[in-house]
């Protein structure tokens, strides 16, 4: 990626993210969103967060980039996180699971 | 005796922001491994480092500067965008949800206000209800610059201990266990697991669609599978409680 895409993609990244945090408050104040709305923004973060994953396992390389040992990685994770209730937790586990397996393997 | 929270007219400005930082730093320590992995990141990114580091000062949002940083090698512009639009999207809850409290604040805090606006400092911020004019904008200021500073640092010293760690620890898989576990710690009721297994599944299975156009439609169909589930869950306990009370 050269600089001027990176710098032209961190700007463009850089407005989008202030005008979803600053949109509501300086044009909208005091005016709620539609309940159906709320509802489904509600979706948006699991929705998005795992096909976020799903697109870095396969590192750009189809279903072919998807590793098994990185795919233990984040399962191990994923259960820890949602047993433990905690995020340190997950991330120690899954590369203690990587590095388990590749020493393993 | 009066609580941490409370705080009158008398109190002084370092006491409010002392407060602000009281209650600011526990909920920084949750966010250290995130910044380091993102600091690693920006070692491992397509971009030029500095372009990368960047991100802290312009973008000032974890999840959506990992995306940048770590999909730069692969996404065109047009995805990064859309992809770092749909993250964002959580913001637009808490900019309405905070909106009220700003009516009172002059125009410059509404502008620079929200630059602070991450998910700590919503969950910080939004709940002190016993606060509001001067009082509110100095503790949400306070905590805001806190957190921008402390997230930079954390972010760099990431950065500077990553690029001496050896490629075959893997820790380019980090922000995909992250992710993952951001999920999974998100994940309390039925129809939130639903858009998570629609959206990962989705993504699979578009894996091949163009410029990592997966993402987006595995995010919408996520989406749009956890809104329905909700719907007829909310049905199905309607029905119930009318049931019940014949």
């Amino acid at each position: 990626m050269s600089a001027f895409a990176a710098v032209t993609a961190v700007l463009s990244v850089g407005m989008i993210t202030y005008a979803s945090r600053a949109g509501l408050i300086i044009f909208l104040a005091d005016r709620p969103l539609p309940p159906n709305i709320t509802r489904a923004l509600r979706y948006v973060g699991p929705a998005v967060l795992s096909a976020l994953t799903v697109n870095l396992l396969a590192g750009g390389q189809g279903i072919d980039g998807v590793e098994f040992v990185e795919v233990a990685a984040v399962g191990v994770a994923i259960a820890v996180a949602a047993l433990a209730r905690n995020l340190i937790a997950a991330l120690a586990a899954g590369m203690a699971t990587l590095w388990l397996l590749l020493w393993l393997l | 005796m009066p609580s941490a929270d409370h705080f009158s007219e008398t109190q002084t400005r370092s006491d409010i922001a002392l407060s602000a930082l009281r209650a600011a730093i526990p909920l920084f320590i949750p966010a250290i491994p995130f910044g380091l992995v993102l600091g690693v990141a920006i070692t491992d990114s397509a971009m030029p480092t500095a372009v990368a580091w960047s991100t802290n000062l312009v973008i000032f949002a974890g999840a959506a500067q990992l995306a940048t940083v770590s999909l730069a090698a692969t996404a065109t512009w047009l995805t990064l965008v859309a992809t770092a639009a749909v993250i964002n999207l959580r913001h637009v809850m808490y900019s309405a949800a905070l909106s009220p409290r700003f009516n009172d604040q002059p125009r410059w805090f509404r502008w620079v206000g929200p630059f602070f606006l991450i998910d700590q400092q919503f969950a910080l911020t939004s709940v002190r209800a016993s606060m509001s004019g001067p009082a509110w904008r100095r503790f949400y200021l306070s905590a805001g610059v806190f957190y921008f500073l402390a997230w930079t640092t954390a972010v760099t010293i990431g950065l500077v201990v990553g690029s001496s760690i050896p490629t075959e620890w893997r820790l380019g898989v980090a922000p995909a266990i992250m992710f993952a576990g951001l999920v999974a710690l998100g994940l309390s009721n039925r129809p939130g697991i639903v858009a998570a297994v629609v959206g990962a599944v989705v993504c699979l299975l578009a894996l091949d669609a163009p410029n990592n156009g997966g993402i987006l439609i595995g995010a919408v169909s996520g989406v749009v599978a956890g809104y329905l589930a909700d719907v007829t869950e909310s049905r199905r306990t309607e029905r119930r409680t009318l049931a019940s009370d014949r």
